[in-house]
């Protein structure tokens, strides 16, 4: 399941489905404690995770075919956190959507495309790259 | 997450502790519009005993807040702290909904 790869890099592969999110959720607050994360920010690298994994479980494999999405951490020598979700999917960048519109009254609010702005907001970066036929979305969280 | 529906006054207290991720968010999107179907026309959402809320939470509570916008209903949110104000105040959320500190204030306001 989980193994160190060469470049310190630790990954967990589940089906890409709800069911999976926990298991996910456990296996990156490892990463939190390596990095030394404060406490009061855990919450923001599970809530990145979550949308980032919703995001995937939603859009990456067609409708009744289930894939596999891997999630990797690693803590950089800078004490730096980074969290590497990729799946094999069809290619879809979530960072290229349009933000969502913030300002509207709340029967005109839509009630999608807010959790990767959240993710946005929450990360401190985050980028897309199609790589080796797999989505790569990669955050970071400063220590 | 646990979600408990009390009715007081006129109104339905549904107080949710806990996460609302994405797997619980459909949980209480059911309690809500199952106190809906039952005709209630007041809801006023407990949140002080809420840790996290994601996209997916935002999202169950806009579809429940707007359904009851639709019908003439009320619709308030009470008790937001820590992370859970932060996801509102980030997704621009807090200006579009009724925000009480206190449950007792929500239904103080009842008119």
């Amino acid at each position: 399941m989980a193994t160190p790869d060469e470049g310190e890099r630790r990954w967990l592969v589940l089906p890409a489905e709800l069911e999976s999110l926990a298991a996910f959720q456990e296996f990156v607050r490892e990463g939190a404690r390596s990095a030394s994360l404060p406490e009061e920010r855990l919450w923001k690298l599970e809530l990145a995770l979550e949308e980032a994994l919703v995001n995937v479980f939603r859009y990456a494999y067609p409708p009744g075919r289930s894939g596999p999405v891997e999630v990797g951490w690693s803590v950089e020598a800078t004490g730096r956190l980074s969290v590497t979700i990729r799946d094999t999917g069809q290619p879809f960048d979530p960072l290229a959507r349009e933000p969502p519109d913030l300002t509207s009254a709340i029967e005109s609010r839509p009630e999608g495309g807010l959790g990767i702005y959240l993710l946005r907001q929450v990360t401190d970066g985050v980028a897309y790259r199609r790589e080796e036929g797999m989505n790569q979305l990669t955050f970071h969280f400063q220590p | 997450m646990k979600v408990e529906g009390t009715k007081k006054d006129n109104a339905v207290v549904v107080t949710v502790t806990g996460r609302m991720d994405a797997v619980a968010a459909p949980q209480f999107e059911r309690a809500c519009a199952a106190w809906l179907d039952q005709g209630e026309r007041s809801l006023i959402v407990d949140m002080s005993g809420l840790e996290y809320c994601s996209s997916m939470g935002l999202r169950s509570i806009l579809i429940i807040a707007k359904r009851l916008q639709a019908s003439g209903g009320r619709f308030a949110l009470a008790g937001l702290g820590g992370p859970v104000r932060e996801v509102f105040r980030i997704a621009g959320l807090l200006p579009v909904f009724s925000v009480f500190e206190t449950v007792e204030a929500a239904l103080g306001n009842a008119g």
